[in-house]
């Protein structure tokens, strides 16, 4: 499970929407669609609204202002509860989210009741409770690999544009925003073209098979959240003690294929088992006193396959992972079974949530400030790879190199060190105070006054103490230190927030 | 910005009304050069490289010796000269080569060759801007002399691209440069200015054309006279301009202009243990070094290095610095030319490699990287900061997975290809030699841990053994290692 660094190049739908869409004189259920599973009634819309949401998210290039904010359609299912399920990159950065009834294009505010953006779901509850009452909730439908689903669109005069999809494969995967690997549904479909943005319901039997996630149209292939993951979010969303997120076991793995590898683990005979290749210090895990090296053979009752497969009693062969991650919960206790140089043991793994705000680089910052801290002209953040996208589609090409690497490998290169972030200079913004400074830009910041940084919050208790009127501003490797003049820095911030027009000169 | 620098393979000679020596003259000194090369093959470092041939220009120094670019001759197989006005092809030899200043002298035996010709001498001013020079040689192909005329645009520091890693000073001119101008003389009064060796191609720029100055030269004749070339000395330091009046203030510096600041030092540089980081240089070898990093020399500004440029082999340059507020004065000794020459274009050597069970292992070096299409993070890093990180004091050698040569023994590990070698059977790994040496100690299996938390590869004594004749005849490998250049 190493880290995803890019999106999958899948074109989205919104590609494909621009404007709104041109009237179809017709309702969506042509002859030829008879066939599809979704009975009439639903077609009618009963089960679905149009979801917009207005996002602005913060430029990490400029920490103290925001992008220009931009809409996003898409279409909410209706759960039990007058909830409404909607991907969570349809909500990402929201400044305002609705809900409109299909038929009369009725509107209601709508408030954010839980999201986690690692599986990709979000729950929505409109301001008014009476507008979902007549609809008629979803509930959740398991499909198989061989089922025919049907793809939810919505047609501009609110009926259902339903698209037969064809699941063909259920495996673990990636997903679009975290590092984590979930179940996904992957399916045969060739949607049409229709303005609603991101998300569509995928139905079965008028139930809720799954969330679509992304859409290819040029080998009209899309990848849907299935409905055990959505499952594991409802429940996690319904806990009394508050939503946690999907748990991990702290391993990352490697095929057993190669008998060479095989002898050297100690296997001597059978074709199984999974090669443990690292373990999170401090992980569940390593807390149970799983070791790099062992062989994961069993989960439980369920022997584990030389790629790490078991025999799922739904999906058939699929990862290990769906049974650490979406069958488990935070707190879930599972018995690996593991050889160790031939000796087999049994070992009892508490797997638990990784908040992924914890790394010291974070994967994704959605919905909160960037902090960041300007003295004299000189603009401190904290690496994030949100900061890194700024570099555009192609970022993990164009961004700083040496950021791109510590954020790649940033386990191994980091295992002991004492900073929860790492701090950089991310440019300068020229000022009487930074001359000769101009041209620094993305470098990491190890101390102010001799203060080491453990995040930008130490950056205030670092400035109290000024070394002779002056502050010094240490960083790893050239220029080595520079220096500002700390009553010249303090005098400047009137100036300096009228001249760039800042709303502050810190958010920490 | 990435500007992109070609290199010429141009002669030019110029005939001025002002000129002190007629064209006939120079015509007696002017090389035609034809060079049949064979570059490495560094995807297949066994095989033979692809053979080329290309033509350039040089000239007749005194002691019968011919000038040229390093390029012209780089990587030659064989080499053969003519003169004007003589039919006869000569065979020539590199008696000596500089890569990182892109100059190679070149000897021919036939006494014949150096009838009637004349020597050309060079100049020891460097050029006023404005001032006219002209290009003599043999561009596009021809073999009939060409001349172009321009004036001195600007001397500075310009990457000489040939090596890609050295920059030196650079005299730039609006006189048509072209491909095979290259190794010819650029010619004021006279006298040779420069040596025209590389153009422009950026999509804004025109009429760009530089010369090697005659500063250049010199070093690379001088540094030869021993009978052997030891590169360029350098202080292996960063510096940072000191411009910010409170960082000059809190480095106890007055207001007047002097000073860059020590940004880093690398481990076994000319400044290794003598300076330290934030430490300031003031003067070198009692030129005062101003606050943007130039000196005054000759009564020309030109970049602190340019100081450091002149030097040799052995030679020490006199630094005084503040050290802590304290002026300090310390020496700095050249003991050797930086050895770690990875991020530079290298010639005339053969690719060094190691195959082990159809592994095929490479250090990482510019050439390697042209040849290969690996596109790895870890490699794209380790090979951009492998001075500025150190990456050299442990891995002197990166060592890269290149390539899998499939069969039985390794069908599991083409995932590896790009990953960098850490240890053998728990030894650190910091040469392709050490390499070797640890996959000829006798074990039953090899443990190769590359770098990252990636499972090991494992490599059984007789699997690969027994593979070793089988994957040489399938894939035509003539020898399964080279280990020296």
């Amino acid at each position: 499970m190493p880290p995803r660094l890019a999106f999958l190049g899948a074109l989205l739908l919104s590609a494909l929407l621009a404007g709104p869409a041109p009237l179809f004189a017709k309702a969506a259920e042509p002859a030829s669609h008879a066939a599809a599973p979704a009975p009439l009634q639903a077609l009618k819309a009963a089960s679905v609204v149009r979801v917009n949401a207005t996002s602005q998210p913060y430029d990490f290039l400029r920490p103290w202002s925001k992008r220009p904010p931009f809409q996003r359609r898409g279409v909410g299912a209706v759960l039990p509860g007058g909830r409404v399920l909607i991907t969570a990159e349809q909500v990402a950065n929201a400044t305002y989210l609705e809900l409109e009834k299909p038929d009369s294009g009725e509107k209601s505010p709508a408030t954010l009741e839980t999201v986690d953006y690692e599986c990709n779901l979000a729950l929505l509850k409109p301001a008014d409770p009476s507008f979902l009452a007549p609809f008629k909730p979803l509930a959740l439908n398991e499909a198989a690999p061989g089922d025919t689903l049907a793809i939810w669109q919505l047609e501009a005069n609110g009926t259902v544009l339903n698209t037969r999809a064809l699941l063909t494969t259920a495996e673990v995967g990636d997903y679009p925003i975290g590092d984590i690997d979930l179940l996904l549904y992957r399916l045969t479909a060739s949607l049409q073209p229709r303005e609603g943005g991101l998300t569509f319901p995928v139905i079965k039997a008028g139930g809720l098979a799954g969330m679509l996630l992304r859409f290819d149209a040029r080998s009209q292939t899309a990848d849907a959240i299935p409905a055990p993951v959505i499952r594991h979010f409802l429940q996690a969303a319904d806990a009394k003690s508050g939503y946690v997120g999907f748990p991990h076991a702290g391993i990352h793995t490697a095929s057993l294929r190669d008998p060479q590898l095989r002898r050297y683990a100690g296997l001597t005979n059978g074709t199984g088992g999974l090669y443990i290749r690292y373990v999170h210090p401090g992980g569940p895990a390593d807390k149970a006193g799983i070791q790099k090296g062992d062989v994961l053979l069993a989960i439980g009752k369920n022997a584990i396959d030389q790629d790490g497969n078991y025999a799922d009693p739904h999906y058939g062969k699929i990862s290990v992972q769906h049974l650490l991650s979406c069958a488990s919960f935070d707190g879930t206790q599972v018995l690996f079974k593991i050889a160790r140089q031939g000796k087999e043991i049994s070992l009892p793994v508490v797997l638990r949530y990784q908040d992924p705000s914890q790394s010291l680089i974070e994967p994704y910052t959605i919905d909160r400030a960037p902090r960041y801290y300007i003295l004299g002209g000189l603009v401190f953040q904290e690496l994030s790879r949100q900061f890194l996208k700024e570099w555009g589609s192609e970022w993990t090409r164009k961004a700083p190199e040496r950021f791109l690497y510590y954020d790649a490998h940033q386990e191994e290169l980091f295992q002991n060190d004492p900073r929860s972030r790492i701090v950089i200079l991310s440019n300068v913004l020229p000022s009487p105070c930074t001359v000769g400074y101009e041209e620094l830009n993305c470098l990491v910041v190890t101390q102010i006054n001799g203060v080491a940084l453990k995040s930008l919050a130490d950056i205030e208790a670092a400035l109290a103490k000024p070394l002779d009127g002056f502050h010094h501003i240490t960083f790893q490797g050239h220029p080595g230190e520079i220096v500002i003049d700390a009553a010249q820095a303090t005098a400047l911030e009137p100036a300096l927030l009228r001249n760039y027009n800042l709303p502050s000169l810190k958010r920490l | 910005m990435r500007r992109s620098v070609w290199i010429l393979f141009v002669l030019a000679v110029s005939c001025l009304p002002a000129r002190a020596i007629s064209i006939a003259e120079v015509r007696k000194s002017l090389v035609h050069i034809t060079t049949t090369a064979q570059d490495p093959n560094y995807r297949v470092p066994w095989n033979p490289g692809p053979i080329n041939s290309g033509a350039g220009t040089g000239f007749i120094l005194s002691g019968q010796r011919i000038l040229t670019n390093a390029h012209v001759v780089s990587n030659a197989r064989f080499i053969s000269v003519e003169r004007e006005n003589d039919p006869k092809h000569y065979i020539a030899k590199v008696r000596h080569i500089g890569h990182d200043c892109d100059l190679a002298v070149l000897e021919v035996s036939d006494p014949q060759f150096f009838e009637g010709t004349a020597a050309l001498s060079l100049t020891n001013q460097i050029p006023q801007i404005e001032s006219s020079v002209s290009v003599y040689g043999y561009p596009i192909g021809g073999n009939r002399l060409s001349v172009t005329t321009g004036v001195v645009s600007r001397i500075a520091f310009q990457q000489y691209s040939h090596s890609m890693a050295d920059s030196h000073l650079a005299i730039q001119t609006n006189a048509a440069i072209n491909p095979g101008n290259s190794g010819g003389p650029v010619l004021q009064e006279g006298k040779v200015i420069g040596v025209a060796f590389q153009g422009f191609s950026g999509d804004v720029a025109q009429n760009v054309g530089y010369m090697i100055p005659v500063s250049v030269i010199q070093r690379f004749l001088k540094d030869i006279e021993d009978g052997h070339y030891d590169r360029y000395m350098d202080l292996s330091i960063t510096t940072f301009p000191l411009l910010n009046p409170a960082q000059r203030k809190a480095l106890g510096l007055e207001n007047d202009g002097r000073g860059v600041l020590v940004g880093s030092v690398i481990s076994g540089g000319a400044c290794d243990g003598v300076l330290k980081p934030g430490d300031v240089i003031l003067s070198l070898d009692g030129h005062p070094v101003q606050s943007d990093g130039f000196v005054e020399l000759d009564g020309e500004r030109v970049e602190m290095p340019e100081i450091v440029e002149r030097k040799f082999k052995g030679d020490s340059v006199a630094v005084h610095i503040l050290r802590a507020k304290d002026p300090k004065d310390v020496t700095i000794r050249f003991n050797a030319a930086w050895p770690f020459q990875i991020q530079a274009s290298h010639y005339d050597i053969r690719p060094r490699y190691l195959l082990f069970g159809g592994l095929l292992f490479q250090p990482v070096s510019r050439d390697f990287l042209q040849g290969n299409p690996i596109d790895s993070l870890r490699v794209r890093f380790l090979y951009h900061f492998y001075i500025s990180d150190e990456v050299f004091k442990d891995r002197p050698d990166l060592i890269v997975l290149s390539d899998v040569l499939p069969d039985p023994v390794n069908t599991y590990l083409g995932g590896f290809r790009g990953a960098i070698v850490d240890t053998i059977n728990g030894e650190k790994i910091k040469t392709l030699d050490a390499m070797a040496a640890a996959l000829a100690k006798p074990a039953d299996q090899y443990v190769i841990k590359m770098m990252g938390e990636g499972r090991p590869i494992v490599m059984e004594r007789a699997a690969v053994e027994a593979a070793r004749e089988r994957i040489q005849a399938r894939y035509n490998v003539r020898n399964t290692q080279n280990l020296s250049e």
